[in-house]
């Protein structure tokens, strides 16, 4: 399909043009945004593997939770951009040796590209077609993976945990509307007579 | 379509996890204050989950969850040790709360789910299981280290931690990814199988930021930077339980990993090991010499004793990882003991952690001193005490693995270390007393008991340790 | 030049002709569900309502149209110019290409895709981008508070319409928009099943669409109208059409997912002498008319409330929803699966 392929082309260049954007963009909530467009393109790739519920996914949880999130802390942080590129030029050099290193180890890496056969049938794995993605995604997490898929709440819940306990604050003498008491009151609200200045 | 996985195996882990929803929802719906309460259900929990442990000991070895999860000699082993340690310093840590009258219910319920990680990560048999055991530790531990969050030292305690962990397990990720892609497998024993016949590069380079990583969480130099100032700026009982349970561990997962899936690739990462275990042997014998701060000083013990027992997994054999076992196990007394007195450092129910408070304890409260004493000459290394041991079993291994350097290195910064430790021992006894320390708690001086019995009369009857450790690392080479 | 022809430029005219044959409608609908609010909310406060505009007014949404197309847009100084522009377009859009998988009647659905309802989900978990955009561009005090209001509730409230969605989906077993209504022609309309559920799964929508009783990111009274507040003519126009789309767009998903769709209430003589699509329309116009009703009969709700009602009854109510549906499925047998 030459569509498939332009859409594949088109998808993962916006995705690697919008991540550089993401790191080179002045402004913090730009960033943010560009790293929605990132987001919106990996989806897209989902798609094109047929993959349409981790897409789905994807745009629901990271675009439509994370990101709403990381947007929140952004435009209430009073960012000085210009502040936190001070001294970057210190770690330039350094950062760009690392970066250098990186990359000749990338490169004797896939010089030396040799895959095993167990890569090999995967690679060959096609889209079953007898059941939809999210039936087979689903047979797989809850029974070979669910250790794993219980595992990962768990460190969920921690996480959950911690951030409750790190900053929920027991403020003494506020006073909190307790529903279930305003309508255990039943029908005997009553009208009283206030005197001036005096209060109930 | 569903068979269900062998869940026996897994029992002692299960019954941590549920316990710990139970103990959340106990400590939520538990009018008033909750800490003591379900602070020692989690030491109860954790009980039970160790004679679960030691009851699957004998009959149940294999692997279950398709593979990710395995229960062998050494998983019991390492497990016994960490749910020891773990349950140790939460009952330190009660005490503590109680003094400091901190009422938080989830510090305990972390730990216990701290705990369940470290027990993933002991019987992790997969890349994915490792990594999620690990995160599950490490995600409760930066929690507990900030956990006294109107502490500007604990704060930054935790977020440094947080940070470079972060950093760690990303790079760790990164590894296993390039692992995966060039091996086409996550699983421990289909990797072996896989590298015994071809090892590409891409795993060699995938391998060590699996080291990188895994050297962070055991806070070997030279990664070792964060750990004085989150031993120094966390809360004094979760600089014990950091300086225990994880350490174990991270140490038992490493010792997996390596001589594991990634026997075959022995040549490759011996090195790495070697630089590693002798910097941190130098780091933990140096750093620890000019500190006035005890947890400090414990800091860069620690980063020490990890480079002490890295040397078995530098050798890489049967022996080594005897040695490292029973090191392991000797340090869990020693330090357990050092932080039950650190712990009980009080002056009118104010805590002190500076070296100099120490001052003329000898004379205030002699038993204490003579204790501590014990346990510095047994970190040091001086024999007959228990530490004396635990680095001969790892140095004789390398030396009969001929690697002479590394265990005259060894003996050169054990020198080196003997110093800062006889320098407490000095203060103690020689300085002129300051105030006289509030009575420790019981539960203080019991495990101080202990601990100090254990370290001083190792050497009357060693064989017990020594033949479950030899038996637990026979079991890491079976395959 | 024939494949070429076949192949790509035939279909991708049909394609062009279906979207177009769904957005008019839909933005005529959105032109008179303005109206149908105004002489609604008029008839309940005993007003007219507008009638000056052509007959009975008819001719008012036009004419407010072409108002605010006439109307110059005004560009806030300090504000981030691209991103002011590019909210009401967000808003706008989202809006629209939801439609994309609704399906009107058996077959009548631009793009039958399996994951429909994960598809919807996504779309409205996106609509608080356009107003987030908005507020945060606008560099106003009251925009900025009104986006933040409204990005929160509408964060709150998805999780709650998540889970009830998914015990919906579980008594389905199928993702797509279709195959739920084909179910609910197999059994009941799943308002029955789900009743209380598809109670919470409204008042969610109302949270959702950010109105009454929920409209507290407009808020009028403090917020002079919260996110919108810098915005004018064109701009303005496309965020007021966004909004009154969602709503439809809402009782749209509402109708499909217990209301049965296209399907008549009972498969008798009458009853199914009306064509599907009619009764999706005489359905959705049904809910619509409770979104201006609420308007015109609630107070609005306090913030803590709100959030209240949201985390602390609807998320927990769901939940318990959830496992409640998959036990009765499991131990039953109804189960899909089975």
């Amino acid at each position: 399909m030459i569509i498939a392929g332009l859409a594949f082309y088109l998808f993962a260049i916006i995705a690697v043009a919008a991540a550089v954007m993401v790191i080179t963009a002045r402004n913090p909530v730009h960033s943010v945004l560009w790293l929605i467009l990132v987001f919106f393109n990996a989806a897209g790739l989902f798609l094109l593997l047929q993959a349409e519920f981790l897409a789905m996914t994807l745009v629901v949880v990271y675009v439509g939770a994370v990101a709403v999130l990381f947007l929140f802390v952004v435009m209430m942080l009073d960012l000085n951009t210009q502040v936190l590129r001070e001294g970057l030029a210190e770690y330039v050099p350094l950062g760009a040796v690392i970066g250098l290193i990186l990359l000749v180890e990338i490169a004797t890496v896939g010089g030396s590209w040799l895959l095993s056969p167990e890569m090999e049938q995967v690679r060959g794995a096609v889209a079953r077609t007898d059941i939809t993605n999210t039936q087979a995604l689903g047979n797989l997490i809850y029974t070979d993976y669910v250790y794993l898929f219980q595992a990962a709440g768990l460190v969920l819940l921690v996480a959950m945990i911690g951030s409750i306990m790190l900053t929920h604050r027991v403020r003494p003498g506020v006073k909190k509307q307790k529903v279930a008491e305003q309508l255990a009151r039943g029908r005997t609200v009553e009208v009283k007579k206030v005197p001036t200045r005096g209060g109930i | 379509m569903t068979s269900l996985a062998n869940l026996s195996l897994a029992a002692p882990e299960l019954l941590m996890a549920a316990a710990g929803l139970v103990l959340l929802m106990i400590g939520v719906y538990q009018k008033g204050d909750a800490t003591r309460l379900v602070g020692w259900l989690a030491v109860l929990v954790m009980v039970v989950a160790g004679v679960l442990v030691l009851k699957g000991a004998g009959t149940d070895a294999g692997t279950t969850f398709k593979g990710m999860f395995v229960t062998d000699a050494f998983a019991v082993y390492a497990k016994v040790m960490v749910l020891g340690a773990s349950a140790l310093s939460l009952i330190l840590s009660l005490g503590w709360l109680a003094q400091e009258e901190i009422k938080k219910f989830e510090y305990s319920v972390l730990v216990l789910f701290a705990t369940l990680g470290m027990l993933m990560m002991v019987s992790a048999n997969d890349l994915m299981s490792l990594y999620i055991g690990l995160e599950l530790q490490s995600l409760a531990l930066y929690v507990v280290a900030s956990f006294k969050r109107d502490s500007v030292k604990s704060t930054e305690a935790g977020l440094k931690y947080f940070v470079l962990g972060s950093v760690a397990s990303g790079m760790m990720l990164y590894g296993m990814s390039m692992i995966y892609g060039f091996s086409g497998t996550t699983n421990f024993e289909v990797l072996a199988e896989v590298l015994s016949e071809h090892q590409a590069t891409g795993v060699v380079v995938g391998l060590v930021f699996v080291m990188a990583g895994l050297a962070f969480k055991v806070s070997a130099a030279p990664f070792h930077m964060w750990t004085p100032d989150v031993y120094e700026g966390a809360p004094t009982p979760v600089t014990a339980f950091f300086a225990l349970a994880p350490k174990i561990a991270a140490i038992a997962l490493f010792v997996r990993v390596m001589t594991g899936p990634f026997a075959d690739l022995i040549g490759a990462w011996q090195q790495v090991m070697w630089i590693i275990a002798v910097l941190s042997m130098i780091v933990g014998s140096f750093g620890a010499i000019g500190q006035q701060n005890i947890k400090r000083l414990m800091a860069y013990s620690s980063i020490g004793h990890m480079g002490y027992a890295l040397i078995g997994l530098v050798v890489g054999n049967e022996e080594g990882v005897q040695g490292i076992l029973i090191y392991l196990a000797i340090y869990v007394f020693m330090n357990i003991g050092a932080f039950a007195i650190i712990l009980s450092m009080r002056q009118k129910g104010r805590a002190l952690e500076g070296i100099s408070d120490l001052a003329g304890l000898s004379k205030t409260s002699p038993l204490m001193a003579a204790a501590l004493a014990i346990f510095m000459f047994s970190m040091a290394g001086i024999p007959p005490m228990a530490g004396f041991f635990g680095k001969f079993y790892v140095f004789i291994s390398a030396v009969h693995a001929g690697m002479y350097w590394l265990a005259v290195i060894g003996v050169l910064t054990s020198v080196v270390g003997a110093y800062y430790y006889l320098r407490i021992v000095k203060v103690m006894y020689f300085d002129e007393p300051t105030e006289a320390f509030d009575t420790p708690r019981l539960a203080n001086r019991v495990i101080l008991l202990v601990a100090g019995v254990f370290t001083l009369f190792y050497i009357v009857y060693p064989s017990p340790l020594l033949l479950t450790a030899q038996a637990a690392a026979k079991s890491l080479f079976a395959y | 030049m024939a494949e070429l022809w076949e192949g790509y430029l035939w279909p991708g005219i049909i394609i062009v002709a279906q979207i177009v044959a769904i957005v008019l409608p839909l933005l005529v609908a959105v032109a008179y569900l303005t109206l149908m609010e105004r002489k609604i909310i008029g008839a309940m406060q005993m007003r007219r309502g507008p009638n000056v505009v052509g007959p009975w007014g008819l001719l008012q949404p036009l004419a407010d149209g072409v108002k605010l197309f006439m109307k110059e847009t005004v560009i806030p100084t300090g504000a981030s110019r691209a991103v002011f522009l590019m909210a009401p377009m967000v808003t706008f859009f989202l809006a629209l290409i939801a439609w994309a998988v609704i399906p009107v009647n058996e077959g009548w659905v631009l793009s039958d895709i399996n994951v429909g309802v994960m598809y919807l989900f996504a779309i409205s978990s996106l609509g608080v981008y356009g107003i987030i955009m908005a507020g945060w561009a606008s560099n106003s005090r009251y925009a900025f508070l009104g986006a933040m209001r409204s990005a929160a509730q509408m964060v709150s409230y998805e999780v709650a319409m998540g889970l009830i969605i998914i015990s919906v989906l579980l008594t389905v077993g199928s993702l797509n928009l279709s195959d739920i209504v084909h179910a609910q022609q197999k059994s009941v309309w799943f308002l029955v099943i789900h009743f209380p559920m598809a109670i919470m799964f409204f008042i969610s929508t109302l949270a959702e669409t950010n109105r009454h009783p929920f409209d507290l990111p407009e808020a009028e009274a403090e917020l002079v109208s919260g996110y919108n507040v810098e915005y004018s003519a064109m701009t303005f126009a496309l965020f007021f059409l966004g909004e009154y789309a969602n709503m439809i767009l809402m009782s749209g998903i509402t109708t499909i997912l217990f209301l049965g769709g296209w399907l008549p209430p009972i498969d008798i003589a009458p009853l199914n002498w009306i064509p599907g699509p009619l009764w999706f329309i005489i359905k959705v116009v049904a809910l619509l008319f409770v979104f201006v009703w609420a308007r015109a009969a609630f107070p609005r709700y306090r913030y803590d409330q709100l959030m209240r009602l949201g985390w602390k009854v609807f998320l927990p109510a769901s939940l318990g929803w959830v496992v409640l549906t998959a036990a009765v499925l499991q131990f039953t047998g109804w189960s899909p699966w089975n």
